[in-house]
């Protein structure tokens, strides 16, 4: 993955105790698994540390943003989005998201992703690839409390689905803000329906809030007839739809995002 | 708690213990307890480990939870990096997610009045 904060983690290799207060052994990476993996950039693992409460899955945040203003631009989807960081407990959740703005005081058009370690907030990713999302638009002033409740259902495996959970998204937009959760298997109605049933039960939506599902294969069927039949004055939003981190982003060949 | 902490592999939705969860009226309706239990519930051929809403946000105020993360990036507007503690809080405790000592404490008044339940 190109990511030039990639180049952060360099940073912890054989270190300790950089942070006064830290048990020693929290966010102790492993650095064996490098060699096993030459062309990943070098990736670690994050293990819970000593005394905390490990989550089931180890997750990823990440972070993107459409710089405002500009015009559809050559520049990969892939390399805007960022990762923020890694966790592997509940503490160390706690650690990162206590130091990242809450989404309502996010400007411009930004996206806060968490995923689970190893998927990328992509369709193309061989977990997502298959699957779909569920969206559900907010007014303003919402997105926050959801968010977080959304992320503490995800982490504490409140959704009983197996190994469907993909991850979630926020997005902020103009004038309204949008949550999603992905999952691997678009049709499998059992599993959309459950996550589906839980996120009414785990959010307090506001009555009549309305909940979409969108495959992911038809935004990628829109992405790639989008690039291969490009039309002047046709907008990506207009294909894609805002809900969709992606849109702003234009590839004459789409291959080069990959 | 001394669950082993194995990954399960994909497999059918097992029944709970004691609640079939087939049927989602069957799942509990305030947010706070989990079928099968709170804090950790098994389901046949292995342990997932699950916690509700109120846990994750007491493990909060642990102070393991507090130190800011090692290699977090700075990224102006979206995340505090660790320098001069208190300075930094003054200028963004409102905006960020930790200035709420109390569970729902963190309304700046841009989030809605719902009733919430723990």
């Amino acid at each position: 993955m190109n990511n030039k904060f990639d180049a952060l983690k360099d940073d912890d290799s054989g270190d300790h105790d950089q942070d006064q207060g830290s048990p020693k052994d929290s966010e102790k990476e492993k650095n064996e698994d490098e060699d096993k993996e030459p062309n990943a950039s070098k990736k670690k693992m994050v293990v819970p540390g000593a005394g905390e409460h490990p989550l089931q899955y180890n997750y990823t945040f990440w972070y993107s943003r459409r710089t405002p203003g500009r015009p559809a631009s050559t520049q990969s989807y892939e390399q805007n989005i960022k990762q923020i960081g890694s966790f592997a407990s509940v503490e160390q959740f706690w650690r990162f998201y206590s130091h990242m703005i809450r989404p309502g005081d996010l400007t411009g058009h930004s996206d806060f992703h968490l995923f689970k370690e190893g998927i990328k907030p992509m369709w193309e990713d061989d977990a997502n690839k298959m699957g779909g999302k569920w969206i559900i638009r907010l007014r303003k002033g919402l997105a926050s409390r959801c968010w977080e409740n959304l992320i503490l259902a995800m982490l504490g495996e409140q959704f009983m689905v197996g190994e469907e959970i993909c991850g979630a998204v926020v997005s902020v937009r103009f004038q309204e803000d949008i949550i999603s959760i992905w999952n691997k298997t678009a049709s499998d109605q059992a599993t959309t329906a459950r996550i589906r049933d839980t996120l009414r039960r785990v959010l307090n939506l506001p009555p009549n809030t309305i909940m979409e599902y969108k495959t992911h294969t038809d935004s990628i069927k829109a992405w790639e007839d989008f690039h291969e039949n490009l039309r002047e004055g046709v907008c990506i939003r207009d294909v894609l739809g805002d809900d969709e981190s992606r849109e702003g982003y234009l590839c004459v060949d789409w291959h080069c995002m990959i | 708690m001394s669950t082993d902490c194995q990954k399960t592999t994909a497999k059918a939705i097992p029944s709970t213990r004691r609640v079939t969860v087939n049927d989602a009226e069957h799942m509990p309706h305030d947010y706070s307890t989990t079928p099968g239990g709170t804090l950790f519930s098994t389901t046949p051929g292995g342990t997932r480990i699950i916690y509700d809403r109120k846990f994750l946000l007491e493990c909060r105020s642990s102070p393991v939870a507090k130190t800011p993360p090692r290699g977090l990036p700075k990224i102006p507007g979206v995340t505090s990096p660790p320098s001069k503690d208190a300075s930094e809080k003054a200028h963004n405790g409102e905006l960020l997610n930790n200035n709420n000592t109390a569970s729902e404490s963190n309304n700046t008044g841009d989030d809605a009045q719902f009733e919430m339940d723990i």
